[in-house]
């Protein structure tokens, strides 16, 4: 896998860009086929380390090595003792190990970040706009909720922090399943059990009034590249802190038997002052997706909402709502 | 999972290329809209028959000819508010947004008319409509559910492929894998829209539905079932524009016998035909949380006002 994950970068760094091999199958009009079960979890940071500097890729040996150290962390963390003393991120999140699932393995891509782009695997600056529009959401989020709709829409249930659009490797359900037509292609992700079907001829864009959680997207075929541009998000799908303004662009090229490349890039000039760019090679696997009943079993928001009207009627003033980790 | 896929012909393209275009003749609308009507207003769950003349086919590579059932497909009844008879009915909204806030009229969807619940098993029944706007899992935008998943009113698409037949549900952005090629294989553990396994018996698509959580009702009447539901569902295609669709139902601690619901699908053939985003949870936030907001000070408007004069 490392090898051919080699020569791919070679490859790419030579100029000779989407290389499909020819073990790519193909779907009998013609399309390489990208039905199937992918795993998006990778340890590849998703902005460089600044321990990586200007280094782009990674040797096979440096990727043992980052491999491992990720594997030890956890190791030690999960053997962790209780000290005896709760703190603020105990309360935090509460998962331990053995509920995680972020995977073990660097992409194949070799990277050190999923960002390509800014060249320095750095998101980009956030606009004034993007700034103010990013402190509202999180003062909702740090006092105690008014309603449901202080939350943000992972604990609504409404949209998967790693379902996107775009996927990106999260916490745990890093899965989704690829189901080709000649005429459409389905996007399901196990994460809050959601879906997009996506026309392959290039659909028809919905007027500008009509605002989804997960945008309107519609693909074509470009050479051997699925290509799909998702618009009319609404302002509280936010994406890392995007607006209802972003053009996604996702391109998805299956490279062998394995894998598929899965590139996205995300235009927002309200909020961001460039676009930025992220690519993971995905791993086929036989395992089925779950069906993530998010909603259905969210005992969380009542019980934030009963700790909430408890502090109130208790008369404390708490705005430290906002998870530790996302300060 | 496999990447043979067989060549299909979509029902669209095969109309096409028999030269009968779906979207452009007059007298393929009329005669359609005549017969939606007139399943429709009957309502029956008597079979409905046609003589498959004008089937799409999926033309395999080797010979067989299977249906093909990709398409988006939308039920046109009242189930979803109850699968038996039944009047028009007031909801909690009727005060709110009058005639708007009903449940229609419609006639049962059961064949036989009732479903046969086991005589002390009836109770339960009474008790959820009781107070049903309170427990129904669906107005929670709770999964649904097979087989109420497929009569909620709202479309959903099929996408038909070799190893599996994916249903993409508009209504809470819910789908299912009907799996075509692990037959004999169970489900890991239950969920709300259970395991499905399909084959081909002839020109019908036949579907096992089990590990289903019992948590889900049939419809807004409280129709339940246990942790022991068995649904068997069958669509098959009778003309380029209609699914019959059955499910039977089979629960022995529920009822006395299996029993079977049988409506028609109708596919969108309108040139735009897509299905939308539904995501219900956004709509279920008020009956779940309401009572947790701040400032809760009782009964609300759907708009989350609260009326100067009650009705």
């Amino acid at each position: 896998m490392k090898n051919t994950a080699a020569l791919v970068v070679v490859s790419a760094l030579i100029g000779i860009s989407s290389i499909v091999s020819a073990d790519v199958p193909i779907k009998s009009w013609g399309k390489p086929s990208l039905q199937g079960n992918w795993d998006f979890s990778t340890i590849t940071p998703f902005q460089r380390p600044s321990s990586f500097a200007d280094k782009e890729f990674l040797t096979p040996g440096e990727i043992e090595e980052y491999e491992a150290a990720v594997k030890n962390s956890r190791a030690v963390r999960a053997a962790a003792e209780f000290d005896g003393e709760y703190d603020q991120q105990d309360l935090d999140v509460g998962y331990d190990q053995v509920y995680l699932d972020q995977g073990t393995t660097m992409s194949s891509t070799m990277r050190t970040s999923q960002l390509v782009y800014p060249a320095n695997g750095r998101m980009p600056a956030m606009t004034d706009r993007g700034r103010e529009t990013a402190g509202y959401f999180r003062s909702l989020q740090r006092r105690a909720p008014e309603g449901p709709e202080d939350r943000n829409s992972y604990d609504r249930c409404i949209l998967g922090f790693n379902a996107g659009p775009p996927m990106r490797s999260g916490a745990y359900n890093n899965m989704m399943k690829l189901v080709q037509t000649e005429d459409y292609i389905v996007i399901q992700t196990e994460m809050v059990n959601d879906h997009r079907v996506i026309p392959t001829d290039g659909g028809k864009a919905l007027p500008n009034n009509m605002r989804l959680w997960k945008g309107d997207s519609r693909g074509e075929w470009e050479g051997e590249t699925f290509v799909v541009t998702t618009t009319n998000f609404n302002h509280l799908s936010r994406f890392n802190g995007t607006g209802e303004n972003m053009t996604l662009t996702e391109s998805f090229t299956r490279l062998d038997d394995d894998r598929l490349e899965y590139r996205w890039t995300i235009e927002d000039p309200e909020m961001y002052t460039d676009k930025y760019t992220s690519v993971v090679e995905l791993q086929s696997t036989d395992a089925d997706l779950f069906e993530y009943a998010c909603h259905e079993a969210n005992y969380s928001m009542p019980l934030m909402l009963s700790g909430a009207r408890k502090q109130e009627a208790a008369g404390i003033e708490d705005d430290t709502w906002l998870p530790s980790w996302s300060r | 999972m496999s990447d043979i896929d067989h060549k299909f012909i979509s029902v669209k393209r095969f109309a096409k290329s028999a030269g009968v275009g779906l979207t452009n003749l007059p007298f393929f609308r009329a005669a359609s809209f005549l017969l939606m009507g007139a399943l429709v207003s009957s309502c029956s769950p008597t079979p409905i028959t046609s003589d498959m003349s004008d089937v799409g086919r999926v033309n395999a590579v080797d010979a067989i000819e299977l249906p093909d059932l990709s398409g988006i497909w939308q039920a046109l009844n009242t189930a979803h508010w109850d699968v038996e008879g039944h009047t028009a009915r007031r909801m909690p909204a009727t005060n709110l947004i009058g005639a708007y806030g009903v449940m229609q009229a419609g006639t049962s969807v059961v064949e036989g008319g009732e479903i046969p619940y086991l005589p002390e098993m009836q109770a339960q029944r009474e008790s959820n409509q009781a107070d049903w706007a309170r427990l129904d899992p669906a107005a929670k935008c709770y999964i649904p559910g097979i087989p109420r998943q497929t009569y909620m009113p709202a479309p959903f698409q099929i996408l038909q492929t070799d190893s599996e037949i994916f249903i993409a549900y508009q209504w809470g952005s819910n789908s299912r894998s009907i799996f075509m090629d692990r037959p004999g294989s169970s489900a890991p553990i239950p969920s709300w829209m259970g395991y499905s396994l399909g084959r081909w018996e002839g020109e019908t698509l036949v579907v096992d539905v089990t590990s289903q959580v019992p948590d889900t009702w049939f419809d807004a009447a409280g129709n339940y079932h246990s942790d022991a539901l068995h649904v068997e569902e069958r669509y098959r295609l009778i003309d380029d524009s209609h699914i019959e669709y059955e499910a039977t139902i089979t629960d022995p601690k529920v009822y006395r016998e299996p029993w079977t619901i049988r409506m028609p699908l109708y596919r969108r053939i309108e040139d735009d035909a897509r299905i939308l985003e539904f995501k219900c949870v956004e709509f279920a936030e008020d009956l779940l949380y309401e009572h947790l907001r701040k400032d809760y000070e009782g009964p609300k408007a759907l708009d989350g006002s609260v009326p100067e004069n009650p009705a």
